[in-house]
């Protein structure tokens, strides 16, 4: 059976499937309206931990200039990338990026994402940066060596451009300890040799064996390299036997008797992971320290907010450097402060002068400072005589580990002896191997990264 | 009853002449059958735009979200691009050539992924089969509460996303319920100290157990589609030929459903091949890289290479399981119809 239209019930079809069709084709195509308010600016940013502090700066900032900056977050990092990436595509970029710094921002600006700040950041802006990362998302010479290579992330860029200024910094490779499970092992300072470290993780481990390890998320696959094992091998071998490890000549690399050395030395940690560490992401990682799971974790001078914002206080946690060797080439080794994170202005937004006030304030003494208090990070501003009242001792001694010469110092941002195009997870499952599975030995494991280090110098 | 106006090749029987859709205008025209003054053609013309007006938004969306895509994803894959940059570099067949052997850095990995597939591909349609189709066969002659039943094993495929993965994780740690469950049974010895997904021998059969735990209720449900299409005559025939219920199953059930037990495994090689989810949430292909699937692969190349120009590496491997399930299909399709 058929049921013929009325004439215009057909036309109030055509109307709607007409309108439906616009609208598909409409909801395809991109809106360019970010900034279109004179007097209102939107940031992004992918730290959780930053969203109070930045909010509250920005209700400063609006008391000061009457323009209104909104914070979105997108967590975790791969989801910020992928809304970055999507959002440079249909033309929805905020003003401003909280970026990776020196990696991620080079790669915005190579993509003309970010807009290049060379000579717009005076003196009087950039000198109130700690002096170690006042350049910071500056294009280096050795950057831009760097993005010369084969398989570079921000192939293009130029040298002496700049693309964000820093906004936190800090270090990896910092270990926390449970000032309650210490003082049950009978521990009451914190190691101060590697030596030191493996008895107390022995102590709290012998005291408890399912809470007394180390927590570390090793689920993110370069987490026990960068954090555990690179700190700790450039203290035993020194400045230049370390990048060796990464070099083309086997007498020197990871299948040397000095890559054996450091991977058992780095193997000694295998009985004290806490069960199923290789399972974990950091934050779960960082969770189960929290929860008291764990005696030790190891992070960054990031993981303190974590750590807090999962009801720990900083009262009860010793946060101290990955203590060097005792016999080793640098038995003082510090740990290079880096730029963790900046901020770059989006090339396509319609008031660059408003964003880069906004850059500019956050980087103010008093701003940086409440910022550090509500995010329990460290800032990129020097905060002067006063830092050590404003960050609390757990951020004050973790800065105290910073403080060594160019050839004491282990800086995690250094790459240029790495084979270009190397990618560190890859490395990080072979470690994996080693310890926590168990299933390779220190010279197996040797030979495997020394041939997949091989396999990236031939690609090139 | 159908509203909308339909074209038949045989005109229609019932309704009024008048709204009778001709098959072509020219022949309309000559059975002088239409109606309301107007001329056929003109009105066949009103009719055409009309139906193409309503198929309009279809075709747009397929267009824009199918081919397009389809289309933009084959030539990303002869393209290094990290998804940022302006330009895409145009490196001809070196990404399938890199993926398969020619790269000392991804062609291994490839290789590791692929046997981890592998195995997938092989356990989770056996293990499907021979979970759901007994299962199906008992809930078939369940008596009481058979929809109760059916619901409860159907809770798998309903309830599956990412929260109940990350439950599947609390229940695999080392402290999750499964270590403790052994424990209560006096089954310590069997207690995995770092997890099920922590140790690299137990996480991707692991991973496969629940891979099967999602894929069970869909298949167990296609084989109770099938078993209601059972001429009842049959089995009755059987039972006075004294055939036992397993003989009954197993010589007049099993083979009749044989069609049924070529779609479940023709989805689930399709899944296992292509599906990744699971493995992302729960393992990330750790540890170490012990549950890495070609999915993953695909995902990790596209996503998590820290903004790298591997986007075209991840469309090539695409691409890649994109012809491996075809030709599955096809063998599927070859082997349904020499047996159906």
């Amino acid at each position: 059976m058929r049921i013929p239209f009325a004439r215009n019930v057909r036309l109030v079809a055509l109307a709607a499937t007409t309108a439906l069709t616009l609208t598909t084709l409409s909801a395809c195509g991109g809106s360019s309206d970010s900034g279109s308010d004179s007097d209102s600016l939107e940031m992004w940013t992918f730290k959780q931990s930053h969203v109070g502090a930045l909010r509250a700066a920005a209700e400063e900032f609006k008391k000061e200039t009457g323009i209104t900056v909104t914070i979105e977050a997108y967590t975790p990092d791969d989801a910020y990338t992928t809304k970055v990436q999507s959002s440079a595509k249909t033309g929805n970029l905020p003003d401003v990026l909280e970026v990776h710094s020196d990696g991620e921002d080079f790669v915005l600006g190579a993509a003309g994402v970010a807009a290049d700040l060379q000579d717009q950041i005076p003196d009087s802006w950039s000198g109130r940066f700690q002096e170690a990362i006042k350049g910071s998302g500056t294009v280096t010479a050795q950057k831009f060596k760097e993005s010369q290579a084969k398989d570079s992330t921000f192939k293009g860029v130029e040298q002496g451009q700049r693309f964000s200024v820093p906004l936190s910094a800090g270090t990896f490779g910092i270990v926390y300890a449970n000032k309650q499970k210490l003082a049950d092992a009978g521990i009451t300072k914190a190691p101060a040799t590697w030596e030191e470290f493996l008895a107390a993780l022995e102590a709290t481990h012998h005291k408890d064996p399912k809470t007394g390890g180390v927590s570390l998320g090793l689920k993110v696959k370069s987490t026990g390299l960068t954090w555990v094992l690179q700190p700790m091998a450039y203290a035993q071998l020194g400045k230049e036997a370390y990048s060796d490890l990464w070099g083309k000549d086997k007498a020197g690399d990871f299948s040397s008797p000095n890559g054996t050395k450091v991977l058992s030395m780095y193997d000694e940690i295998t009985p004290y992971w806490m069960p199923g560490s290789q399972t974990l992401t950091i934050d779960e990682a960082d969770q189960a320290f929290a929860q008291g799971k764990s005696a030790f974790a190891v992070g960054g001078t990031f993981t303190l907010a974590f750590l807090q914002q999962n009801g720990m206080k900083a009262d009860d946690v010793l946060a101290f450097g990955m203590p060097a060797p005792k016999d080793g080439a640098i038995p003082q080794r510090a740990l290079g402060p880096i730029a963790l994170t900046g901020l770059s202005l989006t090339a396509t937004s319609e008031q660059p002068e408003n964003a880069k006030k906004w850059m500019e304030f956050l980087s103010g003494t008093d701003v940086a400072a409440n910022f550090a208090k509500e995010s329990a990070d460290l800032p990129a501003t020097e905060l002067g005589a006063d830092s050590a009242k404003v960050l609390g001792p757990a951020l004050t001694s973790m800065m105290e580990s910073f403080q060594g010469t160019p050839e004491t110092t282990y800086d995690p941002s250094l790459n240029d002896f790495r084979p270009p195009g190397y990618d560190q997870d890859r490395a990080g499952e072979i470690l994996a191997d080693l310890t926590p599975l168990g299933k390779d030995s220190p010279t197996g494991t040797g030979d495997k990264l020394s041939k997949l280090n091989s396999n990236y110098w031939a690609t090139q | 009853m159908t509203t909308a106006p339909r074209t038949t090749a045989h005109g229609e029987a019932g309704g009024d002449g008048a709204s009778r859709t001709p098959p072509a205008g020219g022949r309309a025209a000559k059975s002088g059958r239409a109606s309301g003054g107007r001329p056929p053609r003109r009105r066949f013309g009103t009719e055409a735009v009309t139906g193409y007006l309503f198929v309009a938004p279809a075709v747009v969306l397929f267009a824009v979200m199918g081919l397009y895509t389809i289309g933009y994803g084959f030539l990303l894959s002869f393209a290094s691009w990290n998804g940022f940059m302006p330009h895409w570099t145009w490196v001809g067949l070196d990404n399938y050539a890199d993926l398969l052997w020619r790269s000392p850095i991804y062609a291994p990995r490839v290789r590791s992924a692929g046997l981890n597939t592998l195995w997938v591909m092989i356990s989770v349609p056996l293990l499907t089969v021979l979970v759901s189709f007994p299962l199906a066969i008992l809930l078939g002659q369940a008596r009481r509460m058979q929809s109760i039943l059916r619901s409860v094993f159907f809770l798998p495929y309903v309830t599956s996303g990412i929260a109940v993965f990350f439950a599947w994780q609390y229940i695999l740690q080392p402290d999750g319920a499964v270590n403790l469950l052994l424990d209560q049974l006096g089954l310590g010895s069997l207690q995995q100290p770092q997890g099920w997904l922590g140790n690299p021998d137990t996480a991707l059969p692991t991973m496969i157990v629940v891979t099967v735990w999602g894929h069970v209720p869909v298949a167990m449900l296609l084989y109770l589609t099938g078993l209601q299409t059972i001429d009842r005559s049959l089995l009755e025939a059987a039972e006075l030929d004294g055939a036992g219920w397993w003989r009954t199953n197993l010589s007049v059930v099993w083979p009749l459903l044989r069609p049924i037990t070529a779609i479940v495994v023709l989805l689930n090689l399709r899944d296992s091949l292509q599906g990744f989810q699971t493995f992302l949430v729960m393992t990330n292909g750790g540890p170490g890289d012990h549950t890495n699937v070609l999915g993953l692969e695909a995902y990790s190349l596209a996503f998590l290479k820290q903004l790298r120009p591997t986007l075209g590496l991840a469309s090539a491997l695409g691409w890649l399981l994109f012809a491996a399930a075809l030709v599955l299909a096809l063998i599927n399709l070859r082997a349904l119809r020499s047996k159906t």
